[in-house]
């Protein structure tokens, strides 16, 4: 899932929000946007950095796209203020921002040819024709459409028309650039490889990128940063890894991935080291950095991956549970099990396919022990 | 895979296809054909007052009279061509003026929101409820020396005299505007409320102001509408003989006019014929160039 961002970990860091002295390429402060009586963006607070990859996550409401456009000038925010390069652009009109926009629908001119399309944004800028051709010829080298050039919109495929927009969109050279959900419209096999591409792209082209996305595997491969959205509100804001791995809150941990949650209360707390006591009828021990005093209602989250069968089970292992498998689903590299335990309650574990189908040991009905190590999940308060 | 038609299948295409010709058939081409016909005939005292176009005349002879004199009376007599002209110089004068006055009021419909969209919409389609005659009546009552707009501008101050604007051409203008003006709306507006905002938006973000944004993304977008516009004005206005005979001046040169006097009061049936039928084949050739236009416009550039 992750693998371009794992790429990008072994290439020297980019995480200029680690460093205090580094100043924010944009930078969002207390930004509200109200519809009517409705909240889109509520009180919200950003810094996306030169030269990152930032990616909006969130349902469908969320707020995402009203901050993709308040970027773009396209609305105006009703509180806050939102700098760009350090320059106050609250209220400066679109075609005055040093921004590009590529939109959902593509928005490309239909009575215009790719080329006039591409062209189109350099034309505003009153730039001398000869800039204008060759800056033409270098996008539609750069996206490999030379020979669409003359085609009309109407006249292309869906994956044809996402590279012209963008095209059009990376034209006037911006130095940041916004993505309303790029890859939204294509099919599952052309949004993979155009993921990589774009990243690539992003990357030697060194421009800032921010996209809007509903789709999380699309923000975990190609981000170097995700803000969790919901209800016009930022509700985590870290790396793809962090982000899956150490969830802050419930709704993230549900939002990105599947998630076991087994809600109890805080029994012993000794260090990183806590118990908690759950209804599964035996205690669960988690490490955790945060001090969490005892008796404080807490959900455990362990990803289904990081559950394992038990090889031996002992009454008093550690996060080890009992259960009849109820559900098998085969998804070709790993299958998911829903085991029922103890209590009632259903539990996931994935487990990859290592013999064929055929061959493997778990089948409905069985009895299994499952386990998992207190340092694969987290203990969330919220 | 399509079945192979069958017997019935054959059947019901040949009267869905049919349907339509013998319509057209029996409503368009059999009366063009008899207008055609007689064209070439010549007036005379009779029921219908125009002569047969053959006759037997004994002995086996069949007598076919063609009578060409009445388009070389309409060539030679300039009042015919300068009627035509002038009927369609007016037409051209008022489909420019619906335009420049509808575009602005379609756009604002188009773009208005979605609830009053629908009052305004009601507004442009309201005056058909009332007769057109009635209508244009109204115009007499306000344009006239003592009417509604003189007595107005007296009592502003703005003229001392009354202004002669009742049988003039500027009567008969504003009176086309007024009445064709809807023809133009509606088609403008079903263009304009297809037009994606996005493109806009689009537009704006690649560094284009408002105004630009309008001469290089919508107007072009909305030829089509202004090309459909300006047919449903312009075709009919060059006919229009109410107005002209209601508001304008008694020697004003329209070609509805001069057809309406052939026809009725000199009972020249043949001549308005002939008359009718250059009209039609004068207003073919714009049109053919609009068609055309129209579909350059669709496919775009080449």
């Amino acid at each position: 899932m992750a693998t371009i961002a794992e790429r990008r970990l072994s290439a020297p860091r980019l995480e200029p929000w680690q460093d205090p002295k580094a100043a924010p390429y944009v930078h969002i402060e207390r930004v509200t946007k109200k519809f009517g009586d409705v909240y889109a963006v509520d009180d919200l607070s950003l810094d996306i950095f030169q030269g990152e990859f930032f990616s909006l996550l969130g349902s469908s409401g969320c707020g995402k796209s009203t901050l993709l456009r308040l970027l773009a000038g396209l609305e105006y925010p009703s509180a806050g203020r939102i700098f760009i390069d350090g320059v106050d652009v609250t209220n400066v009109p679109p075609y005055s921002r040093p921004v590009n926009m590529m939109f959902q629908s593509y928005a490309l001119f239909p009575h215009m040819s790719v080329e006039q399309n591409v062209e189109f944004g350099l034309k505003q800028d009153r730039l001398p024709r000869r800039e204008r051709a060759e800056r033409v010829g270098e996008m539609l080298d750069l996206l490999k459409i030379s020979e669409l050039r003359r085609r009309r919109p109407e006249q292309l495929s869906g994956g044809q028309r996402q590279r012209v927009a963008l095209a059009r969109s990376l034209a006037k050279h911006p130095k940041l650039l916004l993505l309303d959900e790029p890859l939204g419209a294509l099919d599952k096999r052309l949004r993979e490889n155009t993921q990589f591409e774009l990243v690539n792209l992003q990357e030697r082209l060194g421009i800032t990128f921010v996209t809007v996305t509903h789709d999380q595997e699309e923000a975990m491969t190609m981000s170097t940063r995700i803000a969790i959205m919901d209800a016009g509100q930022i509700m985590q804001l870290d790396t793809p890894t962090a982000i899956y791995e150490f969830p802050s809150c419930r709704f993230v941990a549900e939002f990105i991935g599947s998630v076991n949650l087994f809600e109890g209360k805080i029994v012993s707390s000794d260090g990183d080291r806590v118990v908690v006591d759950t209804r599964l009828g035996r205690p669960i021990h988690m490490r955790s950095f945060l001090p969490h005093p005892i008796g404080t209602p807490v959900t455990v989250a362990v990803r289904p991956e990081k559950m394992r069968l038990c090889q031996e089970f002992r009454e008093d292992g550690v996060n080890q549970l009992k259960g009849t498998v109820e559900d098998i689903a085969y998804l070709g590299d790993v299958s998911i099990y829903r085991i029922r335990v103890g209590d009632g309650q259903l539990v996931e574990m994935t487990l990859t396919n290592i013999q064929p189908r055929t061959e493997q040991a778990l089948t409905w009905e069985q009895e299994v022990a499952i386990e998992w190590s207190p340092t694969s999940g987290v203990v969330l308060t919220e | 895979m399509t079945a192979p038609p069958t017997h019935s299948h054959r059947l019901s295409r040949l009267v869905n296809i049919g349907i339509p010709y013998l319509w057209l058939g029996l409503f368009f081409l059999l009366p063009f054909a008899i207008v055609l016909r007689i064209t070439i005939a010549e007036p005379a005292l009779a029921q219908p007052p125009y002569t047969a176009l053959w006759e037997w005349v004994g002995d086996g002879m069949l007598q076919i009279q063609v009578n060409l004199q009445n388009f070389i009376l309409i060539w030679e007599d300039d009042i015919y061509l300068a009627a035509l002209l002038n009927s369609l110089w007016v037409a051209f004068i008022c489909t420019v003026f619906c335009l420049l006055l509808g575009y602005p009021m379609a756009y604002a419909i188009a773009t208005a929101p979605e609830r009053r969209r629908m009052i305004l919409l009601m507004l442009i389609i309201l005056p058909f409820w009332t007769s057109f005659l009635i209508r244009v009546y109204a115009w007499i009552g306000i344009l006239k020396t003592n009417g509604l707009l003189n007595n107005f501008l007296l009592w502003t101050g703005l003229i001392d005299t009354p202004l002669h604007i009742l049988h003039t051409q500027s009567a008969v203008y504003i009176g086309v505007v007024y009445s064709y003006l809807p023809f133009m709306i509606l088609p403008l507006y079903a263009n304009l409320t297809r037009l994606d905002p996005t493109l806009l938006e689009a537009a704006a973000d690649l560094g284009c102001r408002p105004f630009r944004a309008f001469l290089r993304v919508t107007l072009p977008l909305s030829m089509a509408g202004i090309v459909a516009g300006s047919m449903l004005v312009f075709i009919p206005v060059v006919g229009e003989f109410v107005i002209p005979d209601l508001l304008g001046s008694p020697g004003s040169l329209m070609v509805g006019k001069l057809l309406w006097t052939e026809f009725f009061s000199n009972k020249d049936w043949p001549l308005a014929a002939s008359l009718a039928i250059l009209l039609l084949a004068l207003l073919v050739v714009p049109f053919v160039l609009m068609q055309r236009l129209q579909t350059r416009i669709e496919e775009g550039p080449a």
